[in-house]
């Protein structure tokens, strides 16, 4: 069959709705095994179908109306009651449901239903409406007496058509009741009683009210959001101009204009909020057919479904979330006879909960199975390399069951149909993170396990922390913020050692490694007195603490995060930019970011629960001594035609493109312009002799391939002609060489390479004295 | 003339919509009784509303009810959209004030015959 | 065709940029400046909420930095990655050019400007180097971030 323009939008429509309505379908048949005579739900699977099969009528799927035909028909009867739900009939329902996907996905692939007409299915549903009709259990007398004492229709199952149709509308569980009659209501109560509606899992499962909203376009919802943002804006300009003037009128108009733009925030936040109910329904059946899968008897409990997050979190939390549960099933859950073994219920229990707690949502998963052994994983740990026997066997339980979010340790487990795919509990951790949330695991063996999640409403809005640096404002996410420090300058000499070149502070017992803003900036230092006092940030990211030193704490603001464009998406330090109250932009810390940057944080593998559980007194040294192993990564460097060197990438800041024409003279010294100083040049090719320094001046030489180099505030730019590659190996001198400047030579990925001794070359420029090494 | 199309599922609308603007029609839409009230009392000058009978919220017979409860829209002519399974809701719909019924899937000239039907369409 | 140019000037020379890339050309803006970012990039500005990322087209062109005390101009470009301003010395006029006049970039261009300029306007008395805002904004390829 072939569509014209104008019936292809149609059918995409039918197709969005049909999809959408089906996945409410899904979630109200699974309810209905517990719950066979809820007449909401089978009135909301009856109009489902049915609208489905009213639409192919006009659109000429024959095949899929004829399925959604029988299916309808064995619907109408369970929504009479002359038939009652038993489980042989939700197979045959999810099989039909199964059927329509399938017919669905082709009109969506190809544009026709197909050919098949699932004669098979189609019997198999009118058996299903035959056999049991004669055992159906007739109970208009019960209904009847049933509404004279207003008992709760829900018990009831229904037999007339009139009934039917009151409940399918009014989805309120009051019989004798009129319709619903909304004439003395203004617009925005029906809005919010729709929302509430909505919200409500009772009367959504009606199957109207996700349609009864609005839809409005999400590009619409975020424009509104981003004027919102604007408005926010302008009302913090607006209040801090009233706080330097005292006018009583203004400041009466502002304290008004405060109110209402906060109201207004969040009114336009809530309506970017979704109820987590959305993802959540389609547990049940993954659950159903997964615990099938394994041979399982699940039960899932799904608990405050009505909780509400912000739309791009909750697609955000979407695949962790399954992630999860496909674990709890495959390894949480033990199979019936293990469990009657172990003195439980042959049927597992799966429990996911969602509430509100201190302006967060709270995820909760949580099953009463096997539980997770902490012995064992020490063990795996250390046979995968990734704690040594020492570390691993100082973890105390609740530390070793942490241990599931390493990488590379969930993953390389035996990989099942379920939980297989190579999504590690890692990939979970690093998705919440992400999105400024935490995740938290507690286990009790032969008891279950409970995963914790704890995720921000919103991420549009955020409050922060203001904090001064070098003259510059930065906005720090609240989320990751623990506590403040303030050190006078005279403790601030005593309390912060340092370890093997890091600093630390010991807070209350514990070493807490210390970054500086500045530093890790980069940010020239001006006049770093190191007589002043020393403001600390308390941060936690990953899990693991580090105090950040700024110059000045400001204040607590919410700020309204703004993307960064492409340009700057690279630099994994910030998570954004925000406008401040005076109007000037302030960029927000990504503190996972920061973390990573300067190693505090594992990027991937050195995640650190080792170093979490380690003494204090020891924390430092072998903090430093992991670290060198894990960047012992060594930048490879083309230069010449044939010239290759290697320099530590520890040593390596930046890599950087100037044009030749930027290059100056200053005393004799090669220098560019660089971030408001000048960065002298060294070429590398000096190093290796005359004989491949002439290719370098010839093509490619309008722009110089820089590698930055910095050490204690000074840098350096080392100027070669390609960067060529990282690998990190381990490496093993071949080769002592006696030109300065080099290390020796080293084989990396089979070709001789050089290792530059980028410490020499920089004690050389500090002493100002230029090697001269070319021969 | 104008069409206004009363259903809860957008694709219908469409369909509708599409046949009613090759009659000739100008065409509004509500997604559920409520909001066709709504669309009633903002605009006026509807010549027919086309309702389905399932929707949530507020569905074609209650819909049909508040119409002709509102005196000012006498003058609308309301036309009941159903499927062959549910005949006798053709029947209740009629009494409370519906002025004709279409069943679904209509083929060829059912809508303007109807249409016709009501005085809404010149024949 | 006759299109219509913004201009403008980097010390002597004479730039353009197509007006209907323009979204506003605005004097000195305060700017935040973003550490650890390539050297072009000189801060972000707030224009009225948006945040715009401020590219200084002299270092982007390899130029010598304008004199310590002379502010430079905005000319604020719509791009696919959001509004960006490009700092420059002088605003000039918009002009009206004719696609006749239009060449490719002369062989004698030097590196940098080559790969930015698309073309050249033969306006009497003067070149008017078109610059391609897209070529302009694709200096990151190599100053990502390394491991530290």
């Amino acid at each position: 069959m072939s569509l014209d323009n104008d019936l292809e939008e149609v059918v995409h429509e039918f197709l969005v709705e049909s999809y959408e309505n089906l996945d409410q379908l899904d979630r109200d048949l699974i309810e209905l095994e517990r719950d066979p005579k809820s007449a909401e739900r089978l009135g909301s699977v009856f109009r489902t179908i049915h609208t489905i099969k009213g639409t192919c009528g006009f659109l000429g799927f024959e095949r899929l109306e004829g399925v959604a035909h029988v299916g309808e028909s064995l619907l109408s009867r369970l929504r009479d009651g002359r038939l009652l739900l038993d489980a042989d009939i939700t197979s045959g329902l999810l099989a039909m449901v199964d059927a329509v996907r399938i017919m669905l996905a082709r009109i969506e692939s190809e544009g026709n239903d197909g050919e098949d007409h699932y004669p098979s299915l189609c019997a198999r549903l009118e058996a299903l409406q035959e056999e049991v009709a004669a055992s159906a259990r007739p109970a208009p007398h019960e209904a009847e007496s049933m509404m004279e004492t207003g008992s709760p229709r829900e018990e009831t199952p229904f037999s007339t058509e009139e009934e039917m149709s009151e409940i399918e509308t009014t989805g309120v569980a009051t019989p004798a009741a009129p319709l619903p009659v909304a004439t003395e209501r203004t617009f925005s109560e029906e809005l919010e009683e729709g929302r509430r509606e909505g919200a409500d899992p009772e009367v959504r499962s009606s199957g109207g009210v996700a349609e009864s909203t609005i839809r409005v376009d999400v590009h619409l919802l975020d424009r509104l959001m981003n004027l919102v943002g604007e408005l926010v804006l302008s009302r913090n300009q607006v209040l801090q101009h009233t706080q330097q003037r005292s006018e009583a009128g203004l400041a009466a108009t502002a304290q008004r204009l405060n109110l209402i733009t906060t109201e207004l925030q969040e009114g336009v936040m809530k309506t970017r909020m979704q109820p987590i109910g959305g993802v959540w329904g389609r547990f049940p059946r993954v659950v159903r057919d997964l615990a099938v899968t394994c041979g399982k008897q699940v039960d899932i409990e799904l608990d405050g479904r009505d909780t509400e997050l912000d739309r791009s979190i909750i697609e955000a939390i979407k695949d962790p979330l399954t992630h999860v549960v496909r674990n709890s099933i495959d390894h949480g859950i033990e199979g019936p006879a293990e469990r009657l073994a172990a003195g439980k219920s042959a049927t597992g229990r799966l429990r996911m909960r969602a509430f509100h707690e201190g302006g967060q949502v709270n995820i909760e998963i949580s099953d009463d199975g096997r539980g997770i052994d902490p012995e064992k994983l020490r063990e795996r740990a250390v046979a995968r390399g990734l704690l040594t026997h020492e570390q691993a066997s100082r973890l105390n339980d609740r530390e070793a069951i942490q241990l599931i979010f390493l990488a590379g340790f969930s993953t390389a487990e035996k990989v099942s149909n379920v939980s297989g795919r190579g999504v590690g509990m890692d990939v979970v951790k690093t998705n919440v993170e992400r999105i400024g949330g935490m995740v938290d695991v507690q286990s009790t063996v032969g008891a279950g396990t409970t995963l914790r999640m704890k995720i921000p409403l919103t991420l549009a809005i955020i409050p922060a922390l203001l904090v001064t640096t070098a003259g510059d404002r930065f906005a720090i996410p609240q989320g990751s913020l623990l506590e403040l420090v303030r050190l006078e300058s005279d403790v601030a000499k005593r309390a912060v050692e340092t370890i093997r070149g890091t600093r630390v502070y010991r807070l209350r017992g514990e070493l807490l490694p210390l970054v500086d803003l500045k530093h890790m900036l980069r940010i020239p230092q001006e006049s770093d007195t190191g007589s002043e006092a020393v403001n600390i940030v308390v941060l936690q990211a990953d899990g693991r603490r580090f105090g950040l030193i700024v110059d000045a704490i400001n204040d607590t603001e919410e700020i309204v995060v703004k993307p960064l464009g492409k340009s700057l998406k690279a630099l994994s330090s910030y998570a954004g930019a925000t406008i401040m109250g005076d109007g000037r932009v302030a960029l927000i810390l990504d503190v996972l970011g920061l973390g990573q940057e300067v190693g505090l944080v594992g990027r991937s593998h050195d995640q650190g629960v080792g170093a979490q559980a380690r003494t204090p007194g020891e924390a430092g040294e072998a903090g430093s001594g992991d670290e060198a192993k894990a960047t012992d990564a060594i930048l490879v460097v083309g230069v010449g035609e044939t010239g290759r060197l290697g320099l530590s990438l520890s040593a390596v800041d930046r890599l950087e493109e100037f044009p030749a024409e930027r290059i100056e003279i200053s005393g004799g010294q090669e220098v560019v312009q660089y971030r408001n100083d000048l960065l002298p040049l060294k070429r590398l090719a000096d190093l290796l002799g005359n004989s491949l320094r002439a290719s370098s001046d010839g093509e490619g030489a309008g722009v110089l391939q820089v590698v930055v180099c910095s050490r204690d505030g000074e840098s350096v730019g080392l100027v070669v002609d390609r960067i060529l590659d990282i690998v990190e190996e381990n490496i093993e001198l071949r080769r002592r060489l006696s030109q300065p400047g080099l290390l020796g030579s080293v084989v990396l990925q089979g070709k001789v390479t050089d290792l530059v001794d980028v410490g020499t070359l920089m004690d050389d420029l500090a002493s100002d004295t230029p090697t001269r090494v070319a021969a | 003339m104008r069409a206004l199309v009363v259903d809860d599922s957008k694709a219908m609308r469409m369909l509708l919509g599409r046949q009613l603007r090759q009659l000739g029609f100008e065409v509004g839409e509500a997604g559920d009784g409520l909001q066709a009230l709504e669309v009633l009392r903002a605009e006026s000058q509807w010549s027919v509303v086309l309702v389905d009978w399932n929707m949530p919220r507020m569905d074609g017979l209650s819909f049909v009810q508040e119409v002709r409860g509102e005196p000012d829209w006498a003058g609308i002519q309301l036309m009941m959209v159903t499927t062959e399974t549910e005949t006798d809701q053709v029947v209740r719909a009629l009494e409370a004030g519906a002025n004709e019924y279409l069943m679904k899937p209509f083929v060829g000239g059912a809508l303007a015959e109807k249409l016709a039907l009501l005085g809404v369409l010149a024949a | 065709m006759a299109r219509q140019y913004a201009t403008y000037y980097l010390g002597d020379e004479y730039f353009g940029v197509e007006v209907k890339q323009v979204q506003e050309v605005l004097r000195y803006q305060e700017m935040t400046r973003v550490p650890l970012s390539s050297p072009v990039i000189r801060g972000l500005i707030n224009l009225r909420g948006q945040i715009v990322l401020a590219v200084d087209l002299r270092r982007r062109l390899g130029l010598p930095d304008r004199p310590e005390g002379t502010l430079p101009m905005n000319v604020v470009l719509q791009t696919d990655d959001g509004a960006v301003s490009l700092l420059v010395d002088r605003i000039g006029d918009v002009i009206t050019v004719a696609d006749e006049d239009f060449e490719l970039p002369p062989e004698n261009l030097r590196g940098v400007s080559r790969e930015i300029v698309r073309g050249v306007f033969k306006l009497d008395g003067a070149l008017l180097l078109v610059v391609d805002p897209a070529r302009v904004l694709d200096f990151e390829r190599r100053a990502e971030t390394l491991a530290a």
